[in-house]
């Protein structure tokens, strides 16, 4: 009896899970076959009549596509270096030091992470704005370097590192500066990149931001773009704003499905290992 | 670690402190005369009743997110470990999607999906006789339906990290729990229950402080908060408040009151983890 009711539960639990899953992509599924339809049967029910590009090719005409993936490029890479240059060393002087300064300011860090960014958001468009770096690339990148989630997830790697070739290594003569950029980092590479990828793509993908600081057309990013052409298009060409969203969609999905398990140790590390 | 410092003492720390003073003035952002008012702000909040309803509505937006990012992922979570097997990383993979794509096209999407006239929601609804419904602009249902958009786009995210979690605890145990027939009840509400405890409380905090970013872009893109405010949030009200509307002393004010809500529920998510939520991978 244990094994059919085993094999039914399977059955069942399966079916609820394939069933998440469909609701959770049909979405998505739709925006890809509305893109692919002819402007004129939108509407026309779940099976396009037949399929076109005209739509991808109405988007690539007014938008400036090109210009829009290298300000996301510009925005997320900058972003990523800057948490890194300035992560790296400060997550492995948090690793190193035990003093109480030193652990107050990482309680004060990991309270930050709790703050949604949206909070600070006035007064940094009021300071970017006093210093003039309204509708930059450095005003969009440098108030989102200062994160402290990189700096957390790093420290608990280093701290990982076994202190014996620390020790060794500084008794050879080298100085914090070299066992660091010499010993530590390369042995944590594969973390470090994994935190790379992450960083790029979720700030790939940020809305917000941009759009208030580096609204101008033409320092939009590709995420800024593609809501300012669905609004400039007022909800009527649905056809192209799907195109439009499906070509946004596309880097991120892409790298996603091919570096996930790097996406998914660094948030885990992140969320469970606390 | 002085350049870490500085940029967030330039970009965090500095900007929550001058919220702070900001929410003791009034301002619009581009005059030059600042007036303080003291506490006038938090007063004025506080026997408000439109700010009333903003934390009802709050609080709708952290039952969703217990519901979207705390329920229904564990659910998911115990199937999959259950039942899923070697398809697990499939059901992970897929689940994850939308969770990597632009909040705003994730949005947009919805957008579409709700339409009132011809949009795909209502065309179902239509197949089994309901009336179609003009989700955004109904102010009934315009936060249950941002909302869903919010849940819908970090699913994958809590899906994975309640399976990291629960994957900790030896699946035999659960087998065990619902094979001893009888006491398989007892079993569960007394042996893996209070194993699951630390796991489940760190996912339910983590549920609510990431109840309200993860429908803010949504918000934005779909209703702007409205109609008539029935779909904004304490957390979208400081940004619209403030950059929207230009009132920088209210907003301020309102953000500070926010931040002492989630430093509430983080210092006491911190107490969590310290009593011991440490999983090994």
């Amino acid at each position: 009896m244990s094994a059919s009711r085993h094999r039914l539960g399977r059955l069942i639990g399966n079916a609820v899970l394939l069933a998440a899953v469909a609701t959770t992509l049909a979405p998505l599924l739709w925006m890809l076959v509305t893109s692919l339809r002819p402007k004129q049967d939108v509407f026309d029910g779940a099976l396009p009549s037949a399929l076109t590009f005209d739509n991808f090719s109405a988007v690539l005409h007014s938008v400036d596509i090109g210009r829009q993936l290298l300000n996301s490029v510009i925005f997320a890479g900058g972003v990523t270096l800057g948490q890194l240059a300035i992560g790296i060393p400060a997550a492995y002087a948090f690793s190193q030091s035990r003093g109480r300064w030193s652990r107050w300011a990482f309680a004060v860090l990991l309270l930050t992470m709790s703050v949604p960014f949206v909070v600070v958001y006035l007064p940094n468009y009021i300071l970017l704005s006093e210093v003039g770096l309204l509708d930059s690339h450095a005003g969009m990148i440098l108030p989102q370097v200062a994160s402290a989630y990189g700096i957390f997830l790093l420290r608990q790697h280093f701290q990982a590192f076994p202190r014996a070739i620390v020790e060794a290594a500084r008794i050879d003569g080298a100085s914090e500066w070299m066992v660091l950029w010499r010993v530590v980092v390369p042995a944590s590479r594969s973390a470090i990149s994994a935190l790379a990828i992450f960083v790029f793509i979720s700030t790939w993908n940020e809305y917000v931001w941009p759009q208030l600081v580096a609204g101008a057309p033409g320092m939009q990013t590709l995420s800024v773009g593609v809501a300012a052409f669905a609004s400039e298009e007022a909800g009527t060409q649905w056809g192209s704003i799907m195109a439009a969203a499906t070509i946004a969609c596309l880097p991120t999905v892409a790298a996603f499905l091919a570096l996930r398990r790097q996406i998914f140790n660094v948030l885990l590390e992140g969320a469970v290992k606390g | 670690m002085a350049p870490a410092l500085l940029l967030f003492g330039a970009f965090v720390l500095w900007p929550i402190a001058r919220t702070g003073w900001l929410s003791l003035h009034d301002w619009n952002l581009v005059s030059p005369d600042r007036e303080f008012v003291g506490l006038d702000n938090y007063s004025e909040l506080l026997g408000d009743p439109d700010f009333h309803r903003l934390l009802g509505r709050t609080l709708m937006y952290v039952a969703i997110g217990l519901v979207g990012g705390f329920l229904l992922p564990v659910g998911l979570a115990m199937l999959t470990l259950r039942h899923a097997g070697r398809a697990t990383g499939v059901y992970q993979t897929l689940l994850f999607v939308p969770t990597v794509i632009t909040t705003a096209v994730g949005a947009l999407v919805w957008q579409f999906m709700y339409l009132p006239s011809g949009g795909p929601v209502n065309e179902l609804l239509d197949t089994v006789g309901i009336s179609p419904v003009n989700w955004l602009k109904d102010p009934s249902t315009a936060l249950p339906a941002v909302g869903v958009v919010g849940a819908w786009q970090n699913l994958g995210f809590s899906y994975m990290i309640a399976l990291a979690g629960l994957s900790a605890v030896s699946p035999t145990l659960l087998e065990a729990a619902e094979l001893d027939g009888a006491s398989g009840w007892q079993l569960l509400r007394h042996v893996v229950l209070p194993l699951l405890m630390p796991t489940l409380l760190f996912l339910a905090t983590t549920a609510v402080l990431h109840a309200l970013p993860n429908v803010f872009v949504a918000i934005e893109i779909l209703t702007s908060g409205g109609p008539a405010g029935s779909s904004s949030n304490l957390l979208y009200d400081v940004y619209s408040n403030g950059l929207r509307f230009f009132r920088v002393g209210e907003a301020s004010a309102e953000a500070v009151v926010l931040m002492a809500l989630i430093g509430g529920a983080a210092v006491w998510q911190m107490r969590l983890i310290e009593r011991g939520v440490t999983y090994e991978r």
